[in-house]
């Protein structure tokens, strides 16, 4: 009795895996097909099988998690320009409409508003770990550089995106930065009215914002991802000190491993000094590095998730300029500088203002002033303990900030 | 023996706290006990949390002259330790319970759970440091993770400690809703001073590190020794340079809070009686900065026979901005008052305006300078360190280090004086009264001065 289903189950099994065995089939034929015509292949070949640093790659997997990220915000932008209405009078209602009536696009906002957030806060990390690993400096300047260009644009696009809502938080966002550009020299009141329209924050502020924040700022964003991207195969990823010889100078100790195996171009082709040309150990990035990227990227975009499910998006009341009850709260990745204007007189608030650029101006000749062939933090304190004052006094601000703004019971 | 054995037995007992000099002789015992009190807390705190902090940049660096500082450093905290404990158990058993018992109960009442949780934290600090000094032999070599471990909770274990005082510090200046722990702890000046104290204590240790290295530099006559000590002190003097050249900005914000949330004192520290000690210390950090700037102009000089011109044109600017930076608020009256004695003009028309003396914008701007110029010093001696060699340091760069020590011995003392007499005549400022230890009214948060108490006062 037993062995008839065995026999049945003997027989049927081919049968079941046919499909699979013609779907296989069907796909080789399309990839062969394919890649005739577009050496689709090589181009795969080139894009996954490289050499990249063993020692610390878990550290190396920002970067993918940085480019998810911006994809999750691509396509939940897509998503939310098929409803949102880019009107002062209509944009605050297709929001609330949203947020009374359809969960999913309520939560498709939610993952955009906290993908942006947490792209804010990975981006920052992938930045502090390439500064601290001394990955900007020679031949890789440019990828800093493209990585900076980056950096801006998220936060253009994280900007432009808080003015969107037209509710009371984005009216006075949008009051407060588009006041910003007015304190530069000679042009600032004409770049005041260009990006207001105006005088005064209204339609066509709103109206130009959302040109900005869905075409102008992505696609340079695409364009200098791609630039980035072109410079990290092109040069190479650098890792950190600990893959190299250079690493053991200090006390004259080799690590017991030497490479593997024979490095793949294109590190030993680098002109930079021999210590840190060549990681020591490799691995392919083709599982290995993509691997722990995907696990990296999915606990974020699992992050994300969460964070779109159990809080969501916040819609506050419509924006109205007569009210005297308000208290504006700025993003928190402006508490920094806002926490600045509040502490600086009146008469220095122009100063003020150009703190960030003066920060976008260290930040471009890093690479230019430590020019050292040093790569350890831990000998570089010429640049490590400022930048650390840096760091530490802009997560002061915020944590003051943050202070402020609990005591003020907002 | 009962109480009423006591009085049957005919010895009364006493109806007040002990003379003691009265209220002046109080105020005095208590002050120059707290200021001696900070004094050694400051220096422990400090070492705790950066002690660790070296041993563990030893190891990644791998040098061995790190983990002999940290090591002294553990060995330091073991000898004095005790001395800043006791002076606490004498200020709080004695001192407060005895002489300003009612305030202390009101602050015991209100801020239990910072105490309670400071105690716990003190405790912990006490076994980790001991714990921290005694193994490290034993946790060297494979262990030596383990022992920096041991020391990273003895970090987080010093900072909670010092945290809840800052929290009962910075209480009795803002007082809150006394019946919420979170609203009390989270009090308006209670961040700002928190960092203010931590990167003070930390600028300390730094600056007490290159005091006792230029001190044991000048006594050691062999070659090892001296090469140590002259980089510990070049180490020390540039932690403590870094940690103080953020103070002016983290300094501001927390007068800001101030103003904010506790004007009268604000006041008595900016134009008030307190502001001659104010401008004393703004030129006490002018030269803790300008000091340490000449000491990098020497050591780069002992090292390489040149002198640098850009530290030269820093040491200059600091000048400059210490003079500025001290110029007195009596300047710089209000222009009513200005106004009212008819010479509304310049200085240089024969008025009485002279704008400089004014805090904003113009000490403000100083503030900035001093830490602008300062980040500029310290990043320029750490580009030319490479260049430095061990145990060639003259003997006036020791003495620079020996006097910035003192600098930021006499800092602390003179902004401890400051903030707790800023608040005078009240213990808690606006709810307690020191003399007569009379309480005035429930707290009060905000600018508003709207009450949001919920549990009465006692």
């Amino acid at each position: 009795m037993t062995r008839l289903p065995v026999a049945i189950v003997e027989r049927l099994a081919p049968l079941a895996a046919l499909p699979v065995r013609r779907t296989r089939s069907v796909a080789r034929r399309a990839y062969a097909w394919l890649d005739d015509r577009s050496d689709l292949r090589r181009l795969l070949r080139v894009g996954l099988y490289e050499a990249v640093p063993k020692r610390g790659a878990w550290a190396y997997t920002l970067g993918s998690a940085t480019l998810i990220l911006i994809g999750n915000q691509i396509v939940t932008g897509i998503f939310l320009t098929m409803i949102y209405v880019p009107s002062t009078t209509e944009g605050w209602e297709t929001l609330n409409w949203i947020k009374q009536h359809d969960e999913f696009a309520s939560l498709v906002r939610g993952l955009h508003l906290w993908g942006a957030y947490v792209l804010l806060f990975v981006i920052g990390l992938h930045m502090v770990r390439t500064f601290f690993s001394g990955s900007y400096k020679r031949p890789r300047e440019l990828n800093w550089l493209s990585g900076v260009a980056l950096l801006l644009l998220v936060l253009g696009l994280a900007i432009t995106g808080a003015f969107l809502p037209w509710d009371q938080a984005a009216y006075w966002t949008a009051v407060v930065t588009t006041n910003i550009p007015s304190y530069t020299p000679v042009i600032g009141e004409y770049l005041r009215t260009l990006w207001r329209g105006g005088d005064f924050v209204g339609p066509i502020t709103l109206v130009r914002t959302y040109g900005i924040h869905i075409w102008l700022l992505p696609a340079l964003l695409l364009g200098v991802i791609g630039l980035h991207l072109y410079l990290l195969r092109h040069n190479a990823e650098f890792g950190s000190y600990v893959n190299y010889r250079g690493a053991y100078r200090a006390d004259g100790a080799r690590p017991e491993r030497e490479a593997r195996r024979e490095l793949e171009p294109p590190y030993p082709s680098l002109p930079t000094d021999d210590e840190w040309a060549a990681p020591l150990e490799t691995e392919d990035f083709y599982p290995d590095q993509t691997f722990k990227d995907g696990l990296v990227s999915l606990a974020v975009m699992t992050l994300v998730f969460v964070l779109a499910v159990t809080v969501g998006a916040p819609l506050e009341e419509r924006a109205t300029q007569n009210t005297t009850t308000y208290t504006p709260v700025p993003e928190w990745f402006y508490l920094p500088l806002d926490q600045l204007l509040v502490l600086v007189p009146q008469q220095l608030i122009s100063m003020v203002l150009w703190v960030p650029l003066f920060g976008v101006l260290l930040l471009v000749l890093l690479p230019f002033v430590d020019r050292g062939h040093e790569r350890n933090p831990f000998e570089r304190p010429a640049v490590m303990l400022p930048a650390l004052i840096i760091l530490v006094f802009m997560l002061v601000l915020t944590a003051q900030g943050a202070s402020r703004l609990f005591n003020l019971g907002v | 023996m009962a109480v009423p054995d006591v009085l049957a037995g005919g010895i009364q007992l006493p109806g007040a706290s002990p003379g003691f000099g009265g209220f002046l002789g109080y105020r005095i015992a208590i002050g120059s006990m707290f200021e001696l009190h900070i004094l050694l807390a400051g220096i422990v705190s400090g070492f705790t949390q950066f002690g660790p902090v070296v041993e563990w940049l030893g190891w990644m660096r791998r040098r061995p002259h790190f983990d002999r500082l940290a090591h002294g450093m553990g060995r330091f905290l073991i000898f004095y330790f005790a001395f800043g404990a006791a002076s606490a158990i004498l200020l709080i058993s004695s001192l407060l319970v005895g002489l300003w018992g009612h305030l202390w109960a009101i602050i015991n009442r209100v801020l239990f759970w910072p105490f309670y949780v400071e105690a716990w934290t003190f405790f912990m600090m006490v076994i980790l440091t001991y714990l921290w000094y005694f193994s490290w032999g034993l946790l060297g070599g494979r262990y030596k993770v383990l022992h920096m471990a041991m020391g990273g909770t003895l970090i987080i274990a010093s900072y909670l400690q010092v945290a809840m005082i800052d929290a009962v510090a910075s209480y009795m200046l803002t007082p809150t809703q006394p019946g919420n722990p979170i609203a009390v702890f989270m009090n308006p000046t209670n961040f700002p001073l928190q960092l203010h104290r931590t990167i003070a204590n930390l600028a300390y240790a730094g600056y007490g590190i290159a005091g006792f290295a230029a001190f044991r530099y000048l006594r050691s006559r062999d070659e090892v020794q001296r090469g140590f000590w002259d980089w510990a002190g070049s180490f020390g003097v540039i932690w403590g340079t870094a940690m103080t050249l953020t103070q002016p900005a983290i300094g501001f914000d927390y007068a800001k809070e101030i103003q904010l949330h506790a004007y009268g004192a604000w006041y008595k520290m900016m134009l008030g009686n307190l502001s001659p000690e104010f401008l004393a210390q703004i030129f006490l950090l002018g030269l803790m900065l300008l000091l340490p700037t000449w000491y990098f102009l020497r050591r780069l000089r002992s090292s390489t026979g040149r002198r640098s011109r850009v530290l030269l044109g820093l040491l200059v600017l600091l000048a400059v901005t210490t003079v500025f930076a001290t110029i007195p608020y009596q300047f710089a009256m209000t222009y009513d008052q200005v106004q009212a004695q008819g010479m509304a003009r310049p200085l240089w028309e024969g008025g009485l305006i002279f704008p400089f003396a004014a805090m904003i914008p113009y000490k403000i701007a100083a503030l900035t300078a001093y830490a602008v110029f300062a980040l500029a010093a310290v990043f320029w001696y750490l580009h030319r360190l490479p260049e430095v060699r061990w145990g060639v340091a003259g003997r006036l760069e020791q003495w620079l280090l020996i006097t910035s020590a003192v600098l930021a011995m006499g800092m602390i003392v003179l902004m401890g004086f400051i903030r707790e007499n800023s608040r005078f005549p009240d213990g808690i400022a606006g709810v307690v009264q020191l003399h007569g230890q009379q309480t005035i009214s429930q707290p009060s948060i905000g600018p508003s001065g709207q009450s949001r108490a919920q549990v009465p006062f006692p």
